[in-house]
């Protein structure tokens, strides 16, 4: 049996028509799977791990834009506060300016009309005096000229001649 | 409730693998007894397990499935001279004919070595195929004869490539015929076809979409052997124009491998256990790596710089030893792992023939049947694993040489580096996992 076993040990030793197939089997498979499997696949891969770096690069590139419009949102929204809060308080400013003005202009105007109303009156009543002086004026001239005209006779006469001008007069 | 349900599917598949393993050993029993070994064609009753175990891991010219029955393969020799001879094995009638001279011996084709020119014509009868021993310078060699027409005749066996060296050497033919092994490697080329075909596929489908169906099942293996084997022994600089080496490489030994496994057809082929097909992967390994390998690589190999110029012969010396037996390493490495596998699945099978006396002690048969189940079982499952682990060492070892040739060259601490580079590759001549080293430094 011992003696069997080394001698009958063919696994061991090297059939040539054994490595002339292995070799052309080996060479033919790798030829047609480098072909058919093994160049497409790597390729397909290599496209796909391209696609992954590219989908991450364009997310993390989204989300940094996403975050800076964010912030410009924030910035936009801050300032719009901002804008009403002044827009506002511009708004009340003018407004009591406003307010303030038409009363000026009103409490003005008023003074004015009083005024032009006072001076009216003053200028009436000026006229109304210099008609008046003028009216009494000659008035007297005429009772002046009435007396003139009379006898101026007695005292009575004269008296009662006066009262009838006064009466007149009033 | 589950755990006793796997018990069971565990017990009857392991009863069912162990029957049809041992019919096949027993089948193989009966069929050697019409072929006796015996000098006269007489009986030969003992069961001889070395010689069933030897017999099973070896190549063959037919696949053998059960009794007499099976499936012819075609046979293809050449004799220096005498020219091409093309068959089907099944014209051999399990070494009962001899056809232009050739025999058929215990599932091999052999060749009438001193026969006259009348027997090495046409189809002739042979009674049987007789065995004994004889010395030869000193060591005892198993001799073959036919006996044909009451006359024997010596056996040559096919001519094998180991210089004499095993007890083969150069015969008086060639065998380049199918043989179970090149049937199997065929078999495992077109199922790597199939499959990777029907991947590549999926790609073409599901352009810039997500894998689906076989095309995701098999994507992990090309991703991982790309990041665990190709990039880190390559570099990243030239791992693209390896990795569909090492994918062929490794797919073709891990289904090799596992096609060994199958007790039955199509399986039962020893294809990585036998050293010719690990010769050539090694040597196509090896030549794949020196072929492109660098100026850097081949100056350090032949005349190591940094080092001083009387050790530099020297180390030329070991360099280019180390040149062969890197794939050296690489071929006996796998041929031991798978072979000693099969041995001792075999042995234990065996076990059940031992024990039951060949066939007169039921009892005894029993009792070797349940050890055997049971370690069967066991080892068929380091096997298993072996076939992916060893299919895996083959293609990274594969990469780290592909990786030391077309390594760049740096230009940092010489010395010191070489002295490391020295240390791995004393890993990788040892023939131990422990070879590796990642060149990508």
């Amino acid at each position: 049996m011992s003696t069997l076993f080394l001698v009958d040990f063919n696994v061991i030793k090297p059939d040539i028509g054994l490595i002339f197939w292995t070799v052309l089997i080996f060479l033919v498979l790798y030829a047609i799977l480098g072909k058919l499997a093994w160049k497409p696949i790597q390729r397909a891969l290599r496209r796909r791990d391209e696609e992954i770096q590219r989908s991450i690069d364009e997310a993390q590139r989204a989300r940094a834009e996403m975050l800076a419009q964010a912030d410009e949102n924030q910035r936009l929204l801050i300032e719009a506060r901002e804008e009403r809060t002044r827009i506002i308080t511009d708004a009340e400013k003018q407004r009591k300016e406003m307010i303030a003005e038409a009363k000026n202009e009103a409490r003005e105007a008023a003074q004015k009309v009083a005024s032009d109303a006072r001076r009216d009156i003053d200028n009436m009543r000026k006229a109304a005096m210099v008609d008046l002086k003028k009216e009494v004026g000659s008035m007297a001239i005429e009772i002046a000229e009435r007396i003139l005209q009379k006898d101026l006779k007695s005292d009575a006469n004269q008296e009662a001649f006066v009262r009838e001008l006064v009466r007149d007069l009033n | 409730m589950t755990s006793s349900v796997r018990l069971s599917l565990l017990l009857l598949f392991s009863t069912a693998f162990t029957f049809v393993s041992a019919q096949a050993v027993d089948d193989h029993g009966a069929a050697a007894d019409h072929h006796s070994p015996e000098i006269e064609c007489g009986g030969h009753d003992d069961y001889d397990p070395a010689g069933v175990i030897l017999h099973h891991i070896a190549d063959a010219n037919e696949f053998h499935i059960i009794g007499d029955i099976s499936i012819p393969l075609p046979v293809i020799l050449y004799a220096p001279g005498e020219g091409l001879t093309v068959d089907l094995s099944s014209s051999f009638h399990h070494g009962q004919t001899a056809v232009d001279g050739y025999v058929m011996n215990h599932g091999r084709i052999n060749r009438l070595a001193d026969a006259p020119a009348a027997l090495m014509e046409g189809h002739q009868e042979v009674e049987c195929i007789a065995h004994t021993t004889a010395e030869v310078d000193g060591k005892t060699r198993d001799m073959y004869y036919a006996l044909i027409g009451g006359e024997r005749y010596l056996l040559d066996a096919p001519s094998v490539g180991d210089g004499g060296l095993l007890g083969g050497g150069i015969t008086s033919f060639y065998d380049f015929s199918i043989t179970k092994n090149v049937f199997t490697m065929i078999l495992a080329s077109l199922a790597l076809i199939w499959l990777w075909g029907a991947v590549a596929r999926g790609y073409k489908k599901n352009e810039g979409k997500a894998p689906s169906g076989i095309q995701s099942l098999m994507e992990p293996f090309f991703v991982f052997l790309r990041d665990e084997i190709t990039i880190p022994m390559i570099g990243t600089k030239h791992y693209e124009r390896f990795q569909p080496f090492i994918m062929t490489i490794f797919f073709f030994v891990l289904f090799c491998n596992l096609l060994g496994l199958v007790p039955i057809f199509p399986g039962s082929a020893n294809v990585t256990g036998n050293i010719a097909v690990t010769m050539a992967l090694a040597v196509i390994s090896a030549v794949v790596a020196y072929v492109h390998g660098n100026a850097h690589f081949w100056g350090h190999t032949l005349w190591m710089p940094g080092v001083p110029t009387a050790v530099k012969p020297l180390m030329t010396v070991v360099e280019v030893l180390g040149l062969v037996i890197k794939p050296f390493s690489l071929m006996v490495r796998l041929f031991a792992n798978i072979t000693a596998g099969h041995i001792i699945i075999l042995s234990l099978i065996s076990l059940i023939f031992i024990f039951g006396n060949n066939g007169e002690n039921v009892y005894g048969a029993g009792a070797g049947a349940v050890v055997s189940v049971a370690f069967t079982l066991f080892m068929n499952c380091i096997e298993l694993l072996v076939a992916f682990v060893q299919a895996f060492i083959f293609a990274i070892l594969s990469a780290t040489y592909i990786g030391a040739a077309v390594e760049d060259a740096h230009h940092h601490d010489e010395l010191g580096h070489h002295g490391e580079e020295k240390i791995a590759e004393g890993g990788a001549m040892g023939g131990a996992v422990t070879g590796m080293h990642t060149p990508a430094n």
